[in-house]
């Protein structure tokens, strides 16, 4: 609790358990907030997609959500370092992804799909960051609740990924 | 018992060493009573900044375009010391901005809120000490980037506090002055964030065996819910914050309308976004004080809270209310009428917990023996002009009221009355009343008293005259109101204001007197001076960095006051964690009586 | 010291008073019985020699219980309740009913940009875009007597366009239409101003208010539709406001 070494009891995973919920509930509410927001472009937009907007790469946007998911799975195995390696790659790829969607107009200067998967796939991003630092701080002494975090990383991306690319 | 002792073990059991040297006993702490102070200290420093502002805000209203006494030419050099344009409007967007988010928000939920609610639940710390930490250091970068906002091209940001689209883009603010605006209040945002899932965890996991929810003192109560309503409504705040700072700068149009070509965006998004983070945080901000006010009241009384399942019901009812009454901001903008009457509707419901509240103190107070020391003076101050401002948020619930109040000084007067004065009154009556605890001295009394009345008085006379001036039709944020004709015959009223104003700007130096010199040279604090029952008045005066040298186990509630019970022990208040011998029969010599402040 | 509202110029203007004047009341009887209660206490109920424990209770009988709930009731049925009847009917048959299908209507399409107000009217022949159409700047003439109904629009920011001597505002958002409508019941000159912070010239937003009587104003825009004819331009001039829609 404070500076001297105390073992893990049981009640302190618990308390950093709740901690992490209710941090994630917040979390939730940011990116309920953006959805919101999606959805309020969405309503007052004439057309969507909007006109001329070019289609969006759904394959590739789909593909990595896998990379995710092996993280998740990973850390359920307890391979913490495999999961630093997926989660890293999903951010290299999801960067790529971005370089590719400015490059054919859908970047987020581009118009309301592009500004609005910018935004809620940046912010996912950032707490994909937040992750692997995570990860990387703590390691293997806080399996449970990274696993938590990053299932819910996980549910988040998949909202998004269908909430703008599916639906 | 033994089961709750044993439940107990890992908290009574390790007394963790205290921390040595300067670095991690003042500076990079993880002791809750040391952060505490610093969020304390760091909010009273941006109140008095803020505070500055307000007065030159009002010398502007009352001498428009006069030279600036002693400080212009400091501040205005290139206009001779004059206030421009500009200028002011830098000055009533800041002054919103550091009141809000870097003064009341440090002082109240920060600072109390670390210092007391370990110590009222019978906990060594916090439940996450590091992320408390974090906490404060976060929002110490975020008043280093606010700072900087003043000192870069293009000067500070000028869209008011509210920042609404599209005066906070491009559009309407170019420059970094603006962007930096948006990244301070997100940093504010995340320290919030981080505070309210400690807070919350805390009194979830961390309270002394015995303490149920229903013993815990008011104030935990108002650190506990407005720890909820940061956690879910902060994040719209930054969620707005993020796609200001895209449309600033990366081009995207999400509240950019208008004629700039293909622009599809829409400014009313923003204001969605930001009043639905924006109703619940001016309960964030009350909810504190309304916790501290109930609490004290009683303890001043000298009788139990009137109610208190009514108080804590209504607390409640009041954070659920307010997620769904933001709309009432934006009844000028042309919204549905079904959506405005729901609105307003609800906004008005909110009327009956806020009411329910305020009889609550009406009946705490009633019959009880009421001293009127410095603290309780300023609560019942509290009680007042809550009572003045809230009926005024009648008149702008009311649509039909509201068309020709909004945007009016009748808007400002309101929430002056509610955040200036009854926010500002509690938290000086926090003050006066955990000084002792905090700092080990007594402040003193008699300068107590008359930085009271010195407040007391010119709060009301300025924003009830804020009132006067709004209902005879005076927009805010304004300049120069001798632009208009229908506003000329007000300039005596605002002049007058402004004297109230400075009066009670210079009555703060007699408070920033009585608390330094009390730091120092103040009277050495008891454990208990004001004679109550809540857990952190069993422990010294300043408490030891471990808190208890023995985990507290609960018996009763916080507001025993004048019970029964506590005659036979010759005074008139029983300790939440005090054990109470029941009488000898009469063959057997009683026992020593236990000294005030002991638990038996 | 005299507290006068600005002088009520407009046809349901009173219906604002009268909304502001009876919170007056309601608030200002609540609040004395409050005050009055709160001071008997503070005088009564002081701690002195006599008295220095106070009532040991919690408040939690059921009668305790039934006076709150009962006050807090019978102010929110006399003060919420009854208001808020009172304004959804008033929005509903006045200030939210617009004049769409009044043919009386003088239709007025605003521009709100930083830092100044146009106006545009359709002129004699009550056509939008055409020749004899009347634009002012920073100045609004109207007759009094029939309704006045506003549609706006903001070049840049957020505007509001305030009216004092009407009780009434209503703001002009960039990328919507937004609408108003009030009528005149007296003639004279009135201020109009900007109510929404909209930039650093935000207090010099202002502009004024004609109300002529009818046989004045169609004499006024006589004059100034002449003048129109004379710089009109095919070229320039602007599209639909949505005035058949109705929004």
């Amino acid at each position: 609790m404070t500076t001297a070494p105390v073992p893990e009891t049981r009640r302190r995973e618990i308390d950093a358990q709740v901690g992490l919920v209710i941090f994630l509930g917040a979390t939730a509410m940011l990116f309920a907030a953006l959805l919101l927001a999606y959805a309020i472009v969405r309503s007052e937009a004439p057309r969507w997609p909007p006109a001329g907007a070019p289609p969006f790469p759904r394959g590739a946007a789909a593909a990595n959500t896998l990379a995710l998911v092996a993280a998740s799975l990973a850390l359920r195995r307890g391979w913490a370092r495999a999961a630093f390696a997926f989660g890293a790659a999903f951010l290299a790829a999801q960067a790529l992804l971005w370089r590719h969607l400015v490059s054919i107009h859908l970047g987020p200067a581009a118009g309301a799909l592009g500004e609005v998967f910018f935004a809620l796939s940046a912010l996912h991003a950032l707490h994909v960051l937040g992750g692997l630092f995570a990860l990387a701080l703590t390691g293997a002494r806080r399996l449970r609740l990274l696993a938590i975090y990053w299932d819910f990383v996980l549910v988040v991306w998949v909202v998004v990924y269908v909430a703008v690319c599916l639906l | 018992m033994t089961a709750e002792v044993e439940a107990s073990d890992a908290q009574a059991d390790e007394i963790p060493p205290a921390p040595k040297g300067f670095l991690r006993r003042f500076v990079f702490s993880i002791d809750h009573k040391v952060i505490g102070r610093q969020f304390l200290f760091l909010g009273l420093g941006f109140l008095a900044i803020g505070g500055v502002m307000a007065m030159l805000i009002r010398w502007q209203l009352a001498r428009p375009g006069a030279p600036v006494p002693l400080v212009g030419k400091l501040l205005f050099g290139p206009a001779g010391g004059v206030i421009s344009p500009a200028a002011y409007t830098a000055l009533f967007t800041m002054h919103g901005t550091i009141m809000i988010f870097f003064a009341v928000t440090p002082v109240l939920i920060g600072g109390f809120g670390n210092f007391l609610l370990p110590l009222m639940l019978g906990a060594r710390d916090m439940a996450f000490p590091r992320l408390n930490m974090a906490s404060f250091w976060t929002m110490f970068a975020a008043t280093a980037v606010l700072t900087a906002s003043f000192f870069v091209p293009l000067g500070p940001p000028e869209a008011g506090w509210t920042a609404y689209a599209t005066l906070s883009t491009a559009i309407g603010a170019p420059g970094p002055g603006q962007t930096l605006w948006v990244v301070a209040i997100y940093l504010n945002g995340a320290s919030s964030v981080m505070g309210a899932v400690n807070y919350i965890t805390t009194v979830l996991r961390m309270r002394a065996p015995g303490m149920t929810y229903l013993r815990m003192p008011l104030t935990v109560w108002g650190f506990f819910l407005t720890s909820i309503l940061n956690a879910l409504f902060v994040p719209v705040l930054a969620a707005a914050m993020v796609l200001l700072f895209f449309d600033r700068v990366l081009g995207t149009q999400f509240f950019i309308a208008g004629t700039t070509p293909g622009a599809g965006g829409d400014p009313i998004l923003y204001q969605h976004l930001f009043w639905l983070f924006g109703h619940p945080e001016v309960y964030i901000l009350i909810l504190p004080a309304w916790g501290i006010v109930g609490d004290l009241l009683a303890f001043f009384a000298r009788k139990p809270v009137f109610g208190y399942r009514v108080t804590v019901g209504s607390l409640i009812g009041v954070v659920v209310l307010s997620t769904v009454v933001y709309g009432h901001h934006m009844f000028t903008t042309g919204m549905s009428p079904l959506l405005g009457e729901s609105f307003m509707l609800l906004t008005m419901i909110i009327s009956v917990p806020t009411s329910l509240l305020v009889l609550s103190w009406l009946g705490t107070l009633w019959r009880g023996a009421i001293r009127t020391a410095t603290p309780m003076l300023f609560c019942l101050g509290m009680v007042f002009t809550f009572g003045v401002g809230g009926l005024t948020g009648l008149y702008l619930a009311d649509i039909t009221a509201d068309m020709y109040l909004h945007d009016t000084y009748f808007v400002v007067g309101h929430f002056h009355l509610i955040m200036a004065s009854a926010l500002l009154m509690s938290l000086f009556a926090a003050v006066y009343f955990w000084f002792p605890k905090m700092f080990g001295r007594m402040m003193n009394e008699g300068l107590g008293k008359l930085h009271f009345w010195l407040t007391f008085v010119p709060l009301n006379l300025v924003f009830m005259g804020q009132l006067v001036i709004g209902y005879e039709g005076m927009q805010r944020r304004l300049y120069d109101p001798s632009v208009y004709d229908f506003l000329k015959p007000l300039l005596p009223l605002n002049r007058g204001i402004s004297h109230a104003a400075y009066l009670l700007g210079a009555a703060q130096f007699i408070f920033v007197l009585n608390f330094f010199w009390s730091l120092a040279a103040g009277a050495r604090a008891a454990t208990n001076p004001w004679e109550v029952g809540t857990l952190e008045w069993t422990v010294a005066s300043p408490p030891p960095h471990h808190n208890f040298d023995r985990i507290p186990i609960v018996v009763r509630g916080p507001h025993e006051l004048s019970h029964p019970a506590a005659r036979l022990l010759g005074r008139d208040w029983l300790g939440q964690a005090e054990v109470i011998e029941p009488a000898p029969a009469p063959s057997e010599p009683a026992g020593p009586a236990p000294a005030p402040g002991e638990p038996a | 010291m005299h507290i006068v509202l600005p002088r009520d110029a407009s046809l349901d203007g009173h219906l604002v008073d009268g909304a502001i004047g009876y919170l007056t009341l309601t608030t200002g009887i609540a609040f004395a019985a409050a005050l009055g209660f709160l001071l008997a206490a503070l005088i009564f109920h002081r701690a002195r020699a006599g008295r220095t424990r106070g009532h040991h209770t919690h408040g939690i009988r059921s009668r305790d219980r039934a006076l709150m709930f009962t006050v807090a009731l019978v102010m929110f049925v006399a003060i919420d309740v009854t208001l808020a009847l009172r304004t959804s009917r008033d929005l509903e048959t006045r200030f939210w009913r617009y004049p769409d299908a009044d043919p009386t209507a003088l239709r007025v399409e605003v521009t709100a940009r930083q830092w100044a107000w146009t106006f545009r009217t359709a002129g004699p022949d009550g056509r939008f875009g055409t020749a004899d159409d009347v634009v002012t700047l920073n100045e609004l003439d109207i007759p009094v007597g029939r309704p006045v109904y506003l549609k706006l629009r903001s070049r840049d920011v957020v505007h509001s366009l305030y009216l004092p001597n009407f009780r009434t505002k209503i703001d002009a958002i960039p990328g919507m239409t937004t609408r108003l409508w009030f009528q005149a019941t007296e003639t004279g000159r009135f201020e109009i101003a900007c109510a929404q912070f909209c930039g650093v010239s935000h207090y010099k937003m202002g502009g004024l208010l004609i109300a002529r009587p009818e046989p004045d104003y169609r004499e006024w825009l006589a004059r100034a539709e002449t003048d129109s004819r004379l710089r009109y331009d095919q070229a320039t001039a602007t599209g639909a406001w949505d005035w058949e829609t109705g929004k």
